[in-house]
């Protein structure tokens, strides 16, 4: 038995559906939404390092390196506009977000 | 520095000016703390037309790739990319008055501005996935600052948490079909990628490569705002400040629409017939939900968010006619879009009634008597979207569903035709109340300067677009050709 | 059953594990480690792959910087969470029903995978020997050649985000007296203290 490539991309394939899962599962609380969106961003990595050694294609490897880099960014915006909402609102639940409708 | 390198620069001089331009006017304004805010807006324009006179050279020459193949620069980027910097130039002054009312002016606002323009602009000329998400993501992150600018108000940060969230989303979505896509064709690049799925051996590509489209179309379609990904939209447009608002239903929709169609075009191009259904099913939906779910509004910006998501349905219409005329289609379809979406956002600018935003339908009555020129040009405006001959928008759907026809998608352009007609019940609506309703009082005034400019501009080119239609057309046509393979 | 199956087994499950709890823990900061383990134990994965350079990254600049920013903000607001807790159970049922479903037709589609054909010879960078240079040398050999574009827009990306939080969250106080040392050093003896001359008996 080895291990093949087919293993690490159900791995991924794994964390994608936890992620979309957790944005499902707790529509209210916004900082789990952000770590499920982490996730589901570590899923799309592992495919891609996996589908890089498998190729023997570095690329894969860049493109991960980039989404690192612009994860992180994306993870201090999103905590920055929570950090303003709350000011605002008092409370990060998104079924509250209700100013508006439709 | 290589002869090389020094090629690929030349190429990405737009790119270069809009960077290096954010950057000084970011130490300009730390230098100079917050009373710098009109110089860096004013400087911002400045910038943004230096771009688009750079981006004009080398009109009418084949394609050029640079970056190692990650970046091209065609007559279709070049079309897409002036639209861009025109709707980014004509934000800006627009937003000056109405951030100083609402102690918010900044100058910051100019710079995630330009931020956010240099990221339309690598997403527009991208080759390959990383580019493209790259390009995607540095708009993106500019953009959810912009809708929560206003950070003491509670509307503006929910729209900038909703609009985040849903984006982070779509960028997870987009990418891990940008993952297999990679994976089964072993290329991010868009020309290797062409290469590789167009030879087919008979038994279609691999199964990956087709989930992995509709994951990468799924984040393409939420960045233009087509229905079934389109739920942030209205919350969206409501909440963020209004030049904000204005902002993303010019510049933004029209860098991502110049994305679908590339990457669906280009790369994907062979795989037209897998891709094809999905967009005619979100042309349909988009189409149909723009002009009914716009039937209830009371607040015009909700009222533009809806136009907005049927706007992009017509778009998607040439998208999925293909072909030399449906890229046109969606071309000359941008560009009367954003001039008229950007002059009705410039008439709600231009309304406020005691110092207050006017943004219910039913704020607007007897306005033909207490502001004839506004309501005369907003009334143009509603005809236009509403796709009413001799006015542009008829042309912008004219030619695309000409386009769905010629490519056999018969059924999709009657739809159209169907949706086109029921959205006319709201356009028609809010005339209806400017010109036969009660006087609810006068407007403010003075109107401000840029603002009453890009509504008076916006004016003019939707009544008398019909005059001179063909330069428009015939630049379309050039830049559509350079797509084709 | 070698060595690598075993290893493999090992973080895979811990992985899928913490990741179940990030999204079910009961105490946000309990997520927060859990994400934190995930990392970790992806970061093994990557290092089963051959993604050194990935594997050191993701646990600096994930573990190191992103977590422990969630992790501050948790912290530093004052919610309660028990609150949010209600109505969990009530889209479990929908929402695990989409989620098996995505996970069943992604594994039938990952099950097909095979190189094609025409994919050998496109790819952008070889991955070099091993024993030739290592990882990092290779991924920095392309990095700042090949892919000097992205990597240039990634550093403006970062600019905007810096951007982005400073003018979101930072307020000038009014009211707080801060040290300026420039100022401080620009003061001279004729500015700091007044001399006056007092005239005996009669006072300032």
């Amino acid at each position: 038995m080895t291990i093949g490539l087919g293993h690490y991309l159900t791995v991924a394939a794994i964390l994608f559906t936890l992620g979309i899962f957790g944005i499902f599962l707790n529509r209210k609380n916004v900082i789990i939404i952000l770590m499920s969106i982490e996730l589901m961003l570590l899923a799309v990595n592992l495919n891609l390092v996996a589908f890089s050694a498998a190729l023997g294609d570095l690329a894969g490897q860049v493109f991960a390196l980039l989404i690192l880099t612009v994860a992180a960014g994306e993870a201090a915006i999103g905590l920055a506009i929570l950090v303003v909402y709350i000011r605002n609102r008092g409370t990060i639940a998104v079924e509250d977000i209700n100013l508006m409708k439709g | 520095m290589t002869a090389a390198l020094s090629n690929d620069l030349v190429l990405a001089i737009p790119e270069l000016i809009l960077a290096i331009g954010a950057m000084a006017l970011l130490l300009l304004g730390a230098f100079r703390g917050e009373g710098a805010a009109g110089l860096v807006n004013w400087a911002a324009v400045g910038v943004l037309a230096l771009a688009a006179w750079a981006t004009l050279a080398g009109t009418g020459e084949a394609p050029r790739l640079a970056f190692s193949r990650l970046f091209v620069v065609d007559d279709f980027a070049r079309f897409m990319k002036l639209l861009v910097l025109l709707g980014a130039a004509l934000t800006l002054p627009m937003a000056r008055s109405f951030m100083a009312r609402a102690g918010a002016e900044r100058f910051e606002f100019g710079v995630l501005v330009l931020l956010a323009t240099l990221g339309m602009l690598v997403m527009i000329s991208a080759n390959d996935l990383i580019t493209l998400y790259v390009g995607l993501e540095l708009q993106s992150l500019a953009l959810y600052v912009l809708a929560a600018f206003l950070r003491d108000d509670a509307k503006s940060t929910e729209a900038g948490l909703k609009y985040f969230v849903l984006g982070a989303l779509s960028s997870g979505m987009l990418l891990y079909g940008a993952s297999l896509i990679y994976g089964f064709s072993g290329t991010t690049n868009f020309v290797d990628l062409a290469a590789t799925l167009g030879h087919g051996d008979g038994t279609g590509p691999a199964i990956g490569v087709v989930v992995g489209i509709v994951f990468l179309s799924a984040g393409l379609a939420f960045k233009v705002s087509a229905v079934p990904f389109h739920m942030w939209t209205p919350d969206v447009y409501e909440g963020a400040p209004t030049p904000v608002t204005a902002f993303f239903a010019a510049a933004p929709k029209v860098a991502a629409m110049a994305l679908f169609v590339r990457t669906m075009i280009s790369p994907l191009g062979d795989l037209a017939p897998q891709w094809q259904q999905i967009i005619v099913f979100m042309a349909v939906a988009s189409m149909l939900l723009g002009a009914f779910a716009a039937i209830g509004q009371s607040n015009l910006k909700r009222l533009l968010a809806y136009s907005s998501i049927g706007h992009v349905g017509y778009a998607l219409v040439g998208l999925a006619a293909g072909g030399l005329q449906g890229v046109r289609g969606v071309l000359v379809y941008m560009a009367i879009y954003m001039v008229m979406t950007l002059g009705s956002f410039g008439c709600l600018l231009a309304m406020r009634r005691g110092g207050q935003m006017v943004e219910r339908v039913d704020e607007l009555g007897g306005l033909s008597r207490t502001n004839p020129m506004l309501a005369f040009v907003l009334a143009a405006l509603m005809f236009s979207l509403a796709g009413i001959p001799p006015l542009a928008g008829f042309f912008a759907k004219y030619f695309v569903f000409v386009a769905a026809i010629d490519a056999g998608l018969v059924v999709l352009s009657v739809i159209g035709m169907l949706a086109s007609v029921v959205s006319g019940f709201y356009y028609l609506r809010v005339v209806k109340v400017m010109y036969f309703d009660d006087a609810v009082g006068p407007l403010d005034r003075p109107i401000p300067l840029p603002v009453r400019l890009v509504v008076t501009a916006s004016g003019l080119l939707t009544v008398l677009y019909f005059i001179v239609p063909a330069p428009l057309l015939v630049s379309a046509e050039a830049a559509a050709k350079s797509l084709m393979p | 059953m070698n060595l690598e199956v075993l290893v493999f087994y090992l973080f895979a499950s811990i992985t899928v594990a913490a990741a179940v709890m990030v999204i079910s823990a009961r105490n946000p900061v309990h997520s927060v480690l859990f994400l934190i383990l995930a990392f970790f134990n992806a970061a093994g994965l990557f290092l089963l792959c051959g993604a050194e350079f990935l594997a050191m990254i993701l646990v600096i600049v994930y573990v190191g910087a992103v977590a422990v920013l969630f992790l501050f903000v948790v912290m530093m607001l004052d919610i309660n969470f028990a609150e949010l807790r209600q109505g969990f159970l009530q889209y479990l049922p929908i929402g695990g029903l989409i989620g098996v479903i995505l996970l069943v037709e992604l594994a039938l589609v990952l099950g097909s995978w095979t190189i094609l054909p025409s994919a050998g010879g496109v790819a952008a960078a070889q991955t070099p020997a091993i024993g030739d240079i290592t990882n990092t040398d290779a991924l920095g050999r392309i990095l700042y050649t090949h892919y000097l574009l992205p990597f240039q827009l990634a550093g403006m990306i970062l600019l905007v985000a810096m951007v982005g939080a400073i003018v979101l969250t930072l307020r000038a106080r009014p009211g707080v007296r801060r040290q300026s040392i420039s100022a401080q050093n620009a003061r001279t003896k004729e500015l700091a203290a007044e001399l006056k001359k007092v005239s005996s008996g009669q006072g300032v």
